[in-house]
């Protein structure tokens, strides 16, 4: 038995300001969103959205936790259309939104068992503790909101989103605005629940968290996706690599290159003999590279 | 396996709970009500207070009822109904609106719970803080009462009384889920209390009888729901009203009606974003 994939979006589209015809961008206050998404997040894969600011991401996230309808195609979480089966599709998945969320009333603890009772489950102290544990707010947890730091907050929306074990978790920006140390133990968790066979998807617009995190990445802009594919083989096909060379005489040359070609292969096509060179120097292509290949045109 | 088949056994695998969720939210409402008790009950308390000893105690010797009750009698029913439609109300746009501040709104529709339960727990929430709320204003006139003429009064008809309070309760409490998703600000919501909800209230025959108004008013007051309300609580305390308290059980009932399904539909169609 093959199970549905976690996600599949066809032909998504969210408008906002009018709900059925509108031309792309934003003319008379309509907004296109998102334009005729389609796309597949694979069991257990950690996918990523990458994009700029305003490029639809956090409106496809919306779109599957059901705070915002879509305005035509159908998005399904695990084979279970939202709109149809949005209980179904909730209890399955886990959301971290981009906002913090203040909870003026109640402390980390009870917000937590509220979370958790939604989801049915009234008696689950085992995992919150665990949650509390894991994710270093156990001496915190008679805290009100307000009493945390930006980082303990994020960290308790984290929480929150996986007191009921999903098998789906929703990441919009997870690590927007918090510091480097903070960020690193971030990916680190996200990796552990990667093994622990839960499928992510996360928006970003942080280059190197996709490129530390994501097996796939989608790059999205204006509501479009522009491609996808494994992060490795994006920056492999879309960037270049500089290589330069230093030659005993103290001369230099540097050569681009695709990324597929070896220095081997480039010394060969220039007949250029191996004791002739001092140093070799290779600057790889990264992700940003594909990135801004893809955003603005192979011609950059 | 066909796709179609694979969806149903994962639908029927994933037990969605029913009740959990629903008192989950019950429960939140009420501990948040709690942690703020002096602002929710100890407060309404104080003006209760104050209202029983200005027109009860020092003006209620002027006035004279043609049913023979004394005027702090006539009072209390009236004092009771306000403070349930008061608080109820207030429960449930505060919850909403101060969700819609903190951002916690949103956990609402990214969690397995249904419109009906949301409104539900909401309602029910807000019926029990001004049942509470009433329960203590019904203790503190029973003291005045009695200061005053040396007796309790007796509950005439506890079945039209509950009625009537629950009813009322549950109405208000989902007329304040509406205007709260429809609000911008706490300050709008602080409006439509103070310019639309507190006039019904006080023209719907708290402080006065019908008898004693011009057929004007008389006549406009007969289109205030509220006036059916505290007439229903009236009679269920006292046994008088002035209105027959079968027309103010059908208007009690069609107003929770519409409130519940003008609430519902604020439900689905609002906004839970942050303000």
């Amino acid at each position: 038995m093959t199970l549905p994939p976690p996600i599949q979006l066809d032909n998504l589209v969210k408008v906002y300001g009018s709900k059925k015809s509108s031309n792309n961008g934003s003319a008379n206050g309509v907004v296109r969103a998102v334009n005729n998404v389609s796309l597949e997040v694979k069991p257990g894969e950690i996918f990523g959205l990458l994009g700029p600011n305003g490029a639809g991401k956090t409106s496809i996230i919306s779109t599957l936790v059901t705070l915002e309808e879509p305005t035509s195609g159908t998005v399904k979480i695990f084979g279970l259309d939202v709109t149809k089966h949005p209980k179904e599709t909730k209890m399955m998945t886990g959301f971290v939104p981009q906002e913090l969320i203040h909870h003026g009333y109640f402390s980390v603890e009870e917000i937590l068992q509220f979370h958790s009772g939604y989801f049915g489950r009234r008696k689950n102290k085992e995992r919150i503790d665990y949650l509390l544990n894991r994710l270093s707010l156990f001496e915190h947890r008679h805290k009100k909101v307000k009493q945390l730091s930006g980082g303990m907050k994020r960290r308790l929306l984290i929480a929150k989103a996986l007191v009921h074990e999903p098998k789906l978790l929703l990441l919009d920006e997870p690590t927007a605005g918090v510091d480097i140390e903070l960020r690193t133990s971030l990916w680190k968790f996200v990796a552990e629940l990667k093994s622990q066979g839960i499928t992510i998807l996360l928006t970003t617009h942080y280059i190197q968290e996709a490129e530390e995190l994501c097996d796939r990445v989608g790059i999205i802009q204006n509501g479009e996706i522009k491609t996808i594919g494994k992060t490795k083989d994006l920056v492999k096909d879309l960037t270049k690599r500089e290589i330069r060379l230093k030659f005993n005489d103290d001369k230099e040359s540097r050569y681009t290159v695709p990324a597929s070609k070896g220095v081997g292969e480039l010394l060969a096509e220039l007949n250029v003999d191996l004791k002739t060179i001092k140093d070799i120097n290779i600057r790889e292509g990264s992700l940003e590279d594909a990135l801004r290949r893809v955003l603005e045109g192979p011609s950059s | 396996m066909s796709n179609s088949v694979v969806n149903k056994l994962v639908v029927n695998k994933l037990a969605v709970p029913s009740f959990a969720p629903f008192w989950t939210l019950y429960e939140r409402e009420m501990k948040r009500f709690m942690k703020v008790v002096f602002q929710t009950v100890v407060s309404p308390l104080v003006t209760a207070t104050l209202y029983l000893l200005i027109f009860g105690v020092s003006l209620g010797d002027a006035i004279v009822l043609s049913s023979g009750l004394s005027y702090m009698a006539f009072l209390i029913p009236g004092l009771i109904m306000m403070s349930v439609l008061n608080n109820a109300f207030q429960n449930s746009s505060s919850s909403i609106v101060s969700g819609k501040f903190s951002g916690d709104l949103e956990d609402l529709r990214v969690v397995p719970l249904g419109n009906h339960q949301i409104l539900w727990a909401l309602s029910v929430g807000g019926l029990t803080r001004g049942l509470i709320v009433g329960l203590v204003t019904f203790i503190v006139g029973e003291i005045f009462y009695y200061v005053a003429e040396g007796s309790l009064l007796s509950v005439a008809h506890p079945g039209w009384l509950m009625f009537f309070l629950v009813v009322g309760g549950l109405s208000f409490s989902k007329l304040g889920v509406p205007i709260a998703f429809w609000a911008r600000s706490f300050d709008q919501v602080s409006a439509v209390g103070s310019f639309v909800l507190l006039p019904l209230i006080y023209l719907g025959g708290v402080f006065f009888s019908l008898e004693n108004l011009h057929p004007f008013w008389k006549v406009l007051s007969s289109v205030n729901p509220v006036l059916y309300f505290i007439n229903g609580v009236r009679f269920g305390l006292l046994g008088i009203s002035d209105v027959n308290v079968y027309s103010a059980a059908a208007v009690s009932v069609t107003a929770l009606v519409v409130f519940h399904l003008i609430a519902l539909r604020s439900l689905k169609t609002g906004n839970y974003q942050r303000w």
